[in-house]
């Protein structure tokens, strides 16, 4: 008998919590929306501020999170350092975000609180990934992106607490030259070069891809590494070339990327559209979209133009492609819990039987018509139109919180 | 030989992979199976994918399904990662299954 160890799958009573937690701040992030008017969407509202630390700590980092602690040995091929650290993580994260939220929203006191809390869980989160790390021996390029996103994911936590301390008025800092760094690192550098890494493991394994080269992903990870110092740097020396060649580089690595994610998609033996292939044409469709209106703004300087690159990169790229992702990563640690000892005993369910195909459709189709409305009508400035977006919205965040607890749930 | 390598790989399609829905004798990932006079068993086999989080309960399948038939001893499961798998080495229905057809 072989004895097969949890390294490969940890106990989901662990992670969980991280995709019901995820799934819920993304609802409220999508409530959220109501809040907003034409008028109070700019990067430096605190309302704004308020919903984008939602949706980006409380759901996007939340379920990335939950979902290394599964994917880090797959990817690593060694089992984690101590997995039982994900246990304090995922309290600790939604605390930070709730109080961070309130912060920017009410009462700036609180965000060094909210903003310690969440350095403490990210700091565990970087720790435990580092010394996981530290038991490979022999590095490839995946393994490479693992690392120097949690390096920028270090600095950039570190770069929001002092902002959150110059918010709340602790010290004085230059908030808006800051800001530039915090959102490059954590945003460029962690969620983009996280998703770049395992995009060139997940997307082959799940389509079945092969013979194509892995080349474009090192040239991608590379220019958005040297784009996150340039910005970084920019923030330091005041010297503008340096930030927008930091865009500029941003964008090629972006433009790479996609090119990497096109190879893939055509070197696929499996051609079936389900709910993950669709999630992940939709999430690089958006991040294409956000490109060309994020190059647009460098070039007319119109602001709508680059709120709706953001909004489009946040909800349309990491939105679907971390939605995407739950729908096979979720079914995944279920069945391997719950269905895996019974092999070979009684009748088990394909992995894909555990999605719920009516939830899981509205959820795209609902989310997608709300992310294309939103960017639409940040463009043209409509206040009813981000109303209607919102309504979309809503709807897809409460069917995709339905498709979760459904598959969570599964017997 | 106390069995074929054709009995054995029958014995092997019992093993279904959840992901894709299809056996693994069907999927191409079974290279090859023999079993001496003795009952010790000997499976070569590969993954789709390096990365495949499955891989060990999938080799236990094997193992299970091997271990299943009569007079087996030992079953050893060699995992290798050349020749690499792609799909021209699944069945012909896996490969129109797969490729929508």
């Amino acid at each position: 008998m072989f004895s097969v160890s949890q390294d490969f799958a940890p106990p989901f009573k662990l992670i969980s919590p991280f995709f019901i937690l995820g799934s819920l701040f993304y609802l409220f992030a999508t409530i959220f929306l109501f809040f907003f008017s034409t008028e109070n969407i700019s990067l430096l509202d605190t309302k704004v501020l308020s919903f984008v630390h939602i949706f980006l700590l409380g759901f996007i980092m939340m379920t990335i999170f939950g979902a290394m602690a599964q994917l880090v040995p797959v990817v690593l091929e060694v089992g984690h350092f101590g997995v039982e650290l994900f246990y304090a993580i995922w309290p600790l994260l939604g605390i930070g975000t709730v109080l961070m939220a309130a912060g920017f929203l009410s009462s700036a006191a609180l965000l060094p609180y909210g903003g310690v809390i969440v350095l403490i869980a990210m700091m565990i989160f970087v720790m435990e990934i580092f010394l996981t790390i530290k038991k490979v021996e022999k590095f490839n390029l995946v393994m490479s992106s693992i690392l120097i996103s949690n390096i920028f994911l270090f600095f950039g936590i570190i770069f929001g607490l002092v902002m959150a301390l110059g918010y709340a008025g602790t010290i004085d800092v230059d908030i808006n030259s800051l800001l530039r760094s915090h959102v490059f690192l954590v945003v460029g550098g962690y969620i983009i070069i996280t998703l770049m890494g395992l995009s060139v493991v997940l997307l082959p394994m799940f389509g079945l891809s092969h013979g194509f080269s892995k080349k474009p992903l090192e040239i991608a990870m590379i220019i958005m590494s040297l784009a996150v110092l340039s910005v970084v740097s920019s923030s330091f020396i005041d010297y503008l070339f340096l930030e927008y060649l930091g865009y500029f580089l941003a964008s090629l690595s972006l433009i790479i990327y996609f090119y990497l994610i096109f190879t893939i998609y055509k070197t696929r033996a499996r051609k079936e559209i389900d709910i993950y292939a669709m999630s992940l044409i939709f999430a690089y469709f958006s991040m294409l979209i956000s490109l060309i209106l994020g190059i647009s703004y460098l070039v007319v300087g119109y602001e709508p133009l680059l709120l709706s690159a953001g909004w489009l990169i946040f909800f349309g790229f990491f939105g679907f492609a971390v939605t995407g992702h739950v729908y096979k990563i979720v079914p995944f640690l279920v069945w391997f819990e719950r269905f895996s000892p019974l092999v070979g005993k009684q009748k088990v369910p394909m992995l894909a039987d555990m999605v719920p195909p009516k939830s899981s459709q509205a959820q795209f189709l609902f989310a997608a018509l709300g992310v294309s409305i939103v960017a639409v009508a940040i463009l043209l400035q409509d206040d009813t139109l981000i109303k209607a977006g919102a309504s979309f919205l809503v709807v897809g965040a409460i069917a995709f919180l339905r498709s979760v607890l459904y598959m969570i749930n599964y017997k | 030989m106390m069995y074929s390598k054709e009995e054995l790989f029958l014995a092997i399609s019992n093993v279904i992979d959840p992901e894709v829905g299809f056996n693994l004798v069907e999927m191409g990932l079974i290279y090859d199976a023999s079993c001496d006079d003795d009952g010790n068993a000997h499976v070569t086999m590969t993954l789709s994918t390096k990365a495949c989080p499955m891989h060990q309960l999938i080799q236990q399948w094997v193992k299970e399904a091997v271990q299943k038939m009569a007079n087996i001893k030992e079953v050893e499961i060699e995992l290798v990662w050349e020749p690499e798998w792609n799909v021209t080495m699944a069945d012909e229905h896996v490969k129109k299954a797969l490729g929508g057809g």
